[in-house]
């Protein structure tokens, strides 16, 4: 197991108090206190790449600027692993896999290297979805903490894997969990989670006017019309066809554009297809824009959604579906399909809009083009709501609260 | 030795006797000045003329001996050069005289004012040294003018560091000179409540010549600058009110959700669900919305009403259970039972409800809550509503919500301080009748404020 001298986060603790208020970093201070010099081990897969990796790169300085003594350490694997554990992911999600005897032999190989060659030290260790969840078989041996963080959307997995990691899972003290839906019935302790965005990054911060201005002329778009906008890898499971669907119910009364911005992912050979027929279906429509923004272009997908005068995601499929607190944290009044976490994020007719249909989506989008004023407070109330609920400080809350909620089953804990 | 003085006795006798004559006169005319002085000090209304007639009384007899000494040694057969070292000796020993006179003098008018002021007590030391210092070089200066040691590079020297030790310490002298400027408005004193533009608050527990010390909410001293205070906008809400028998602490409450595992489909499940969950649940469900929408418009529905209508599309029902009134029950164990038995009527009549779409059950959540103190702590009910100000919406729902409801008090945390600790039973019971379920958790502190400020007035 290798320890890496991460870098420091970008932001500091303190850069987010005109954000959050003081009062929010007073009491993240009293529990980290109240933590008294533990050690919380965080062990995931690899440093780079993923949203583990994005996650624990912010949260691990940010909670050491805490004073919480918060490490990171990753596990080993060959190739052919991870090949194996990307099977595991995707049928966790509940697409079809093929996992064979051999896959689930080479897993337990691999973390039988891992369980001689780790340097467990950690008062509470925290493994991150399912590559290491193996490790807990020093538990016996060393005793501590053990939590077992699925940042995957469980909610239809595949049965032979689950039951396959559900062993290890059993004997954790406690799951934790992105959403309810994904939630398993388990004998352990199992808490609720979500992930969130960080409002000081180059996806989320503020941007001046010049910047968005160039955004739009560099992808020859105007702002001289409503501007629908959907930020997604271009995926079936991402509904864009249904968005262009709706967009054209739409357009026949209101006179507005549609921007389609998102990526191809390399492990998705069939993104390039839906490309394409994507285009193929926008062809002749000049008030449609599809635009293939390269992988990092953070700073102009945030000029895109602060340009939109409405933000979709019509999935048909998603997992926590944070691109939605993006959306809101940019006061963007949304239409979003009810799956994943996205009720979560949105509350029907209080922080946005949720739809199931693609008439549904239709419709959503007249009431709000043609009710400015209703549009605006959806997006204002949406950005109070990730405000309290979905940015990074809210997170680091949670993880510190679980980590002293470990050592106390009662349900009201007086510190 | 007898022959000189007999051949010269006059040059001698003359100088004795003109100077015995000048000490008799000068006596004389002393005698008599200070009965004029001591009269008109007692009719003056300056108080400082009891002071100049007493500091020059003794200095007074040492001019009359040094008018003495000039006129016999000028009357003497002395030779010149010797005449003109004694001119120097007299001018310093007159200069020295007047000197400490002029010391003596100031140090007494400055502890005469500045005793008087309570606040400036502190900075009169300070004071006293200035004036001695300033007097001591203006003195040694004509000193060394009367010797003929030239005087303009210490002039130049002198003005150099003037210069430089105001440029180094102009903010403690901008400090001095705004502690003269507060204490003669007398707008601040010790003991006084005030709040800064900053939001700052507290009691003043002394005001320097430097700065101004806060006593802060939090219990930690606040040290403000007096240029800083006379710049900036200061609220002063005067004297302390009525200290209540015991401080009321603040806490703050965080709560982390734990998943039960437990879901309903239809309208059965759901109420056989509901009648063993932990109250953390029904605790979660009943304020989930309140607490992770408190921005939002004021009565917001629990969350079974929310599912009943949007997933099992029954309107009614959830109307009726959206209309429960929360405030109406002073324990989790009455709240439960009447969302029970709004169900259980409900279903008597319609048992053939509808089932929720898969992924879309009712997931049962419990609510951990981790009690924190706060650094907050108040004792009378002015520093109360300066801390309300300041606490997070956490801190406010615990003592309002939690309290009541969940701890099982029946009754807010602010109102059994304020008629318990304060005996004031009139304010303790606007607020326990204050229904929070019809605010927003901004507008509720904001309410519960101006009730406050209301009384205070």
């Amino acid at each position: 197991m290798v320890n890496e001298v991460y870098s420091q986060s970008r932001s500091r603790l303190q850069d987010y108090e005109p954000i959050v208020g003081r009062s929010c970093l007073e009491e993240l201070r009293i529990l980290a206190e109240e933590l008294g010099g533990k050690i919380v081990q965080n062990i995931n897969s690899t440093f780079v790449g993923g949203g583990v990796a994005e996650i624990l790169e912010h949260m691990v300085p940010l909670l050491n600027q805490l004073g919480v003594d918060a490490r990171w350490d990753v596990i080993q694997g060959s190739d052919e692993f991870f090949e194996v554990t990307k099977k595991f992911h995707n049928a966790l999600h509940g697409k079809e896999e093929k996992i064979s005897a051999d896959d689930f032999a080479l897993f337990a190989e691999v973390t039988q290297q891992n369980l001689e060659e780790a340097r467990l030290y950690g008062d509470i260790l925290f493994v991150h979805d399912p590559q290491p969840v193996g490790l807990i078989a020093r538990k016996k041996e060393m005793g501590r903490k053990w939590v077992w963080r699925c940042h995957i959307d469980v909610s239809n997995p595949d049965k032979k894997v689950w039951r396959f990691l559900r062993g290890f899972v059993v004997d954790y003290d406690a799951a934790v969990f992105s959403a309810p839906a994904f939630a398993q019935q388990l004998p352990i302790r199992q808490f609720l989670i979500t992930p969130s965005i960080d409002p000081l990054s180059d996806k989320n911060k503020e941007l001046d006017s010049g910047m968005i201005d160039a955004t739009l002329t560099k992808y020859g778009l105007t702002s001289d019309k409503p501007m629908i906008v959907q930020v997604s890898r271009f995926d079936r499971l991402k509904d864009p066809l249904g968005v262009i669907e709706a967009f054209e119910m739409v357009k026949k009364s209101i006179d507005c554009q549609l921007v389609l911005a998102g990526g191809t992912a390399d492990d998705d050979p069939e993104s390039e297809e839906v490309l394409a027929d994507v285009r193929k279906r926008a062809e002749g429509n000049p008030d449609i824009h599809v635009l293939l923004v390269p992988t990092g272009s953070d700073l102009e997908i945030n000029a895109l959604q602060r340009a939109a005068t409405i933000i979709m995601q019509k999935s048909l499929k998603e997992g926590f579906g944070l691109t939605i607190s993006e959306a809101l944290w940019k006061a963007k009044p949304v239409v979003a399909t009810a799956v994943g976490g996205i009720p979560l994020q949105i509350r029907n007719k209080f922080t946005g809009l949720l739809c199931h249909t693609v008439e549904g989506a239709a419709y959503a989008l007249r009431q709000l083009l043609n009710n400015s004023e209703y549009a605006n407070r959806l997006g204002q109330n949406g950005k109070e709501h990730v405000r309290q609920n979905f940015l990074i400080t809210s997170h680091l809350q949670n993880y510190l609260l679980m980590f002293l909620a470990l050592d106390h089953p009662e349900d009201i804990i007086h510190l | 030795m007898l022959d000189w003085l007999s051949e010269n006795w006059l040059s001698i006798a003359v100088p004795v006797v003109l100077f015995l004559a000048t000490y008799v006169v000068g006596l004389w005319t002393r005698r008599s000045a200070y009965r004029a002085f001591d009269r008109w000090a007692s009719r003056a209304k300056w108080e400082g003329s009891h002071l100049v007639v007493q500091v020059t009384r003794t200095p007074f007899l040492a001019w009359i001996v040094i008018l003495g000494a000039y006129i016999a040694i000028h009357v003497s057969v002395l030779e010149d050069s010797t005449k003109a070292v004694a001119d120097k000796v007299l001018a310093a020993l007159f200069v020295v005289s007047v000197t400490w006179m002029a010391a003596s003098l100031a140090e007494k008018l400055i502890r005469l004012y500045i005793g008087r002021v309570e606040r400036l007590r502190p900075s009169e030391g300070l004071l006293v040294n200035i004036a001695r210092i300033t007097i001591a070089v203006i003195g040694g200066l004509i000193l060394l003018d009367a010797w003929g040691v030239p005087t303009t590079p210490i002039y130049l020297l002198l003005a150099a560091g003037i210069l430089v030790a105001i440029f180094v310490f102009r903010d403690l002298l901008t400090n001095v000179f705004s502690s003269f400027q507060l204490a003669q408005g007398e707008q601040i004193k010790v003991g006084d409540f005030v709040r800064l533009e900053s939001g700052e608050g507290g009691y003043i527990t002394a005001v320097t010549w430097r700065n101004t010390q806060i006593r802060g909410l939090d219990g930690n001293l606040i040290l403000v600058p007096n240029s800083r205070l006379l710049q900036t906008t200061v609220i002063n809400y005067g004297r302390p009110l009525k200290k209540a028998s015991a401080p009321f602490r603040f806490y703050s409450r965080l709560h982390l959700k734990e998943v039960t595992g437990l879901k309903a489909c239809d309208l059965a499940e759901l109420l056989s669900t509901l009648k063993k969950v932990p109250g953390s649940v029904i605790y979660y469900h009943t304020h989930n919305f309140l607490e992770e929408h408190q921005y939002l418009t004021p009565e917001p529905a629990n969350d079974f009403s929310l599912w009943v209508s949007d997933e099992l599309g029954d309107e009614v029902l959830g109307e009726k259970l959206a209309s429960i009134d929360t405030f109406g029950f002073p324990t989790i164990a009455a709240l439960r039972a009447r969302i029970i038995g709004v169900i259980e009527d409900y279903l008597a009549k319609n048992p053939n409800g509808r089932a929720a779409s898969p992924g879309r059950e009712f997931r049962f959540i419990r609510s951990i809550s981790v009690v924190l103190p706060t650094p907050y702590i108040a004792h009378d009910l002015r520093e109360f509503v300066e801390v309300l100000r300041k606490i997070s919406i956490n801190s406010l729902s615990f003592h309002i919500f939690e309290a009541r409801l969940r701890l099982q008090k029946g009754v807010n945390d602010f109102s059994i301080w304020i008629q318990d600790c304060l005996g004031d039973n009139d304010l303790a019971d606007r607020l326990a009748y204050l229904d929070p379920y019809n605010y927003t958790l901004e507008g509720l502190r904001s309410t519960i404020i101006q009730l406050i400020e209301k009384r205070i007035k």
